[in-house]
């Protein structure tokens, strides 16, 4: 496995330069394992349906940029994932697990797939290492010495081995994300949800964070990211869906569906935030 | 002629006999046989106690009984070593016969070491002599002291009283000293002769007051500090039932929240105190008190944690569920530590009510701070105790008062750095206790808010 995510990182890190443009579909093609499987997926608030009918697959290895206006459901479709919105029907499997059947534990599923909010949600009363620690320790049952050893090299990754002893408070919000992604990678999840990760930040924050989750992606980490940012959609996306009312409206790899949108809702909404 | 000589010298052979006899008699009669004892105490001298206190004074009782044949003149108390004269001190006899009493005119004399009553007449026999020494100071040091007597029979010839008697005395307290020590000075005397001083701030009942109720302040504590610690748990696990899903569990914890407020928890103890003995349930009345007053502190805290829990952001709890938290780990790993930070000053006014509370059960008889200021009041009928008795309250409230603020200081500024914006607000699928109960609107922001609120509903 540790082979297939460095192929896969290889494949991301050329995608830059424009020799593999369909490099998401060579992913799945090539038969990677889907690692998440969404069918048919509705969601209600009350009456209104934020969700009509989703269909997506995200094979290992593979990172998936979701666009969209506000409203558009994107990041409902990325809670659904891990069941912090409960679908109203459809189906949702993460690897081998059907998420959307009532029996499954949902914990269990969760363990295995990370999280990063837009407003970063870490623990106020946890310095920087407790924060990656505390899961580690009640979740993955880790001693207090691994998890540590863990917390530590996590925040190094994120470049904050010097603020590990660090109070939330006293981190600025960009540290804040990386934190947080730390504490999420800590767990090794199999596959990890961007909402919206950068949109809290300060413009010159934004960046310390876009290029850890670079990094990770070129380290092939299997990623769904909902963002407004459209360098890193180019950049490294390996397929970009732009969503609008409910469903997905057009997907594919990113120079197609950013500098040839195929659909007018997609130009649309390129054009305004171009 | 003759027979009358032999029958003259006969006769005073026998007077001489008789007399000489009569001298043995009484030169070896038992001194039991001329003035028996029959007892020796001093009275009572403590304050609220039975004890007899050495170092101040006290009326010291002696009585005996004039044995047959035999007349009393002059008797004579020795003090032990050590005693004082108060002021006025002097001594007094009364001579009963039976329960008849018989004037006797007497002249006492006294001082630090013994006292004397001289009688005008002797006393016959089988009359009953009580003397009392007024404002004799006993020893300041602890033990069993004894009060020689000796007494001068018509005769002339002084006689010891057989079988003395103790009096137990208890060595005078360092407070005592004090108090006799204040009692001399001139700037007491000049405080105490305006009226208001002394009504509320007797010096001498001042230290009187600060060790005797010491006790009670303690017993007032551990009310306290048993029950509200018994109210934290039952607290926590009413406002979980407030916030639960399940309709009953928050319709049954909301009245008992509600009719505990909603009632005075004078109310509440008369009717544990009077109801449950009824019910043939006898309870010792310190538990039933702290009983009370855990029942009546959890449901306040209970909207104190119900608040708190709900203060916090919801993506603490997103946070936690997405690394895969269970209910409870977040709860108590990520909820409750932050909701502590949030609560404590609120909380700590609660234990400051709760405290002020425990004085209500003096209304239904448990030693407490304010029973022993009461039982002071009565004995003095000063007003002093009950101001010694406010300044212990002030002791524990008034410190707390300080660390509430500057904790609510410390809070503010902390959770003003972190930057975290305002989740969207949204119905979502999140576990029961991220939902709000559905019967009171809590505003999701801040703690300081919570405190406000229930520091002006108060009681």
């Amino acid at each position: 496995m540790a082979e297939q995510r460095v192929s896969a990182g290889e494949a991301v890190a050329a995608a830059p330069d424009g020799v593999a443009s369909d490099d998401g579909t060579t992913a799945s093609a090539s038969g990677e394992p889907a690692v998440i499987r969404i069918l048919d997926l509705h969601k209600y608030f009350g009456s209104l349906e934020v969700l009509k009918g989703v269909t997506l697959e995200v094979a290992r290895g593979e990172v998936v940029v979701i666009l969209g206006s506000s409203g558009s459901g994107k990041s409902t479709l990325l809670r659904c994932v891990n069941f912090l919105e409960k679908p109203t029907s459809g189906e949702i499997w993460f690897e081998d697990t059907l998420i959307t059947d009532p029996k499954t534990d949902i914990n269990e599923v969760r363990k295995h797939v990370g999280m990063v909010f837009q407003s970063f949600n870490l623990f106020p009363h946890l310095s920087a290492t407790d924060n990656v620690v505390l899961a580690q320790r009640k979740v993955l049952k880790r001693s207090r010495q691994e998890a540590e050893r863990i917390a530590l090299a996590q925040l190094e990754k994120v470049g904050l081995s010097d603020r590990a002893e660090y109070m939330p408070a006293q981190l600025s919000g960009g540290q804040q994300q990386r934190v947080a992604i730390a504490r999420a990678l800590a767990m090794d999840p199999h596959v990890m949800l961007f909402d919206e990760a950068t949109s809290a930040l300060d413009p010159e924050l934004v960046r310390g964070v876009l290029d850890v989750m670079r990094s990770l992606a070129q380290g092939g980490m299997t990623m769904i990211v909902v963002t407004h940012e459209m360098g890193f959609a180019r950049e490294v996306a390996d397929r970009v869906l732009f969503m609008d009312g409910g469903v997905i409206v057009e997907q594919g790899p990113p120079q197609q569906v950013l500098d040839n949108p195929q659909h007018e809702r997609t130009r649309d909404f390129l054009g305004l935030i171009a | 002629m003759r027979d009358y000589t032999v029958i003259r010298a006969l006769r005073t052979a026998l007077a001489f006999v008789m007399v000489l006899s009569l001298f043995v008699f009484l030169s070896a009669s038992p001194p039991a046989f001329g003035l028996t004892l029959a007892k020796t105490t001093a009275k009572p001298n403590e304050p609220d106690g039975n004890a007899i206190l050495g170092g101040q004074p006290t009326r010291v009782t002696w009585e005996a009984t004039v044995g047959a044949d035999e007349q009393v003149t002059s008797i004579t108390l020795e003090f032990p070593a050590g005693c004082a004269l108060g002021e006025d001190a002097n001594s007094k006899a009364t001579v009963l016969e039976d329960t008849t009493r018989l004037s006797y005119d007497f002249e006492q004399e006294i001082s630090a070491t013994s006292t004397t009553v001289d009688f005008a007449e002797p006393v016959e026999s089988g009359l009953f002599i009580r003397i009392e020494v007024y404002n004799l100071a006993l020893p300041t040091v602890a033990g069993d002291y004894y009060i020689n007597a000796t007494y001068l029979n018509a005769n002339g010839e002084r006689i010891e009283v057989a079988g003395p008697q103790a009096i137990s005395v208890k060595g005078t307290t360092g407070t005592q000293q004090i108090i006799d020590w204040l009692d001399g000075q001139p700037w007491v005397e000049a405080w105490n002769s305006a009226l208001f001083l002394k009504i509320f701030f007797s010096p001498q009942l001042i230290v009187a007051a600060i060790p005797n109720l010491f006790i009670g302040w303690l017993r007032s504590l551990g009310l306290v500090l048993v029950g509200f610690p018994l109210a934290i748990p039952i607290g926590l696990a009413i406002s979980f039932l407030r916030m639960a899903r399940l309709g009953i569990l928050r319709l049954v914890s909301s009245i008992y929240v509600n009719v505990i407020r909603g009632t005075p928890l004078f109310l509440q103890m008369y009717i544990a105190f009077f109801g449950l003995p009824l019910l043939g349930v006898r309870v010792d009345s310190y538990l039933l008190g702290i009983l009370v007053l855990a029942m009546n502190s959890s449901a306040y805290l209970a909207e104190i944690f119900r608040a708190g829990i709900q203060s916090i952001h919801k993506g603490q709890f997103e946070a936690s569920a997405s690394l895969g938290m269970n209910a409870f780990q977040t709860m108590f790993s990520v909820i409750i530590p932050q909701t502590v930070r949030r609560v404590i000053p609120t909380a700590t006014s609660e234990f400051i009510l709760l405290y002020k509370d425990t004085s209500l059960l003096a209304a239904v008889g448990v030693m407490e701070q304010m029973m022993f200021a009461k039982s002071m009041v009565a004995s003095t009928g000063n007003m002093t105790p009950y101001v010694v008795a406010a300044c212990y309250y002030l002791l524990v409230t008034l410190p707390l008062t300080r660390i509430i603020s500057s904790f609510e200081k410390k809070l503010a500024a902390s959770e003003g750095q972190s930057s975290q914006p305002p989740a969207p607000k949204k119905k979502r699928g999140l576990p029961w206790y991220t939902r709000p109960a559905p019967l009171v609107a809590v505003d999701a922001e801040a703690s300081s808010a919570i405190t406000a609120d229930e520091q002006s509903s108060g009681r």
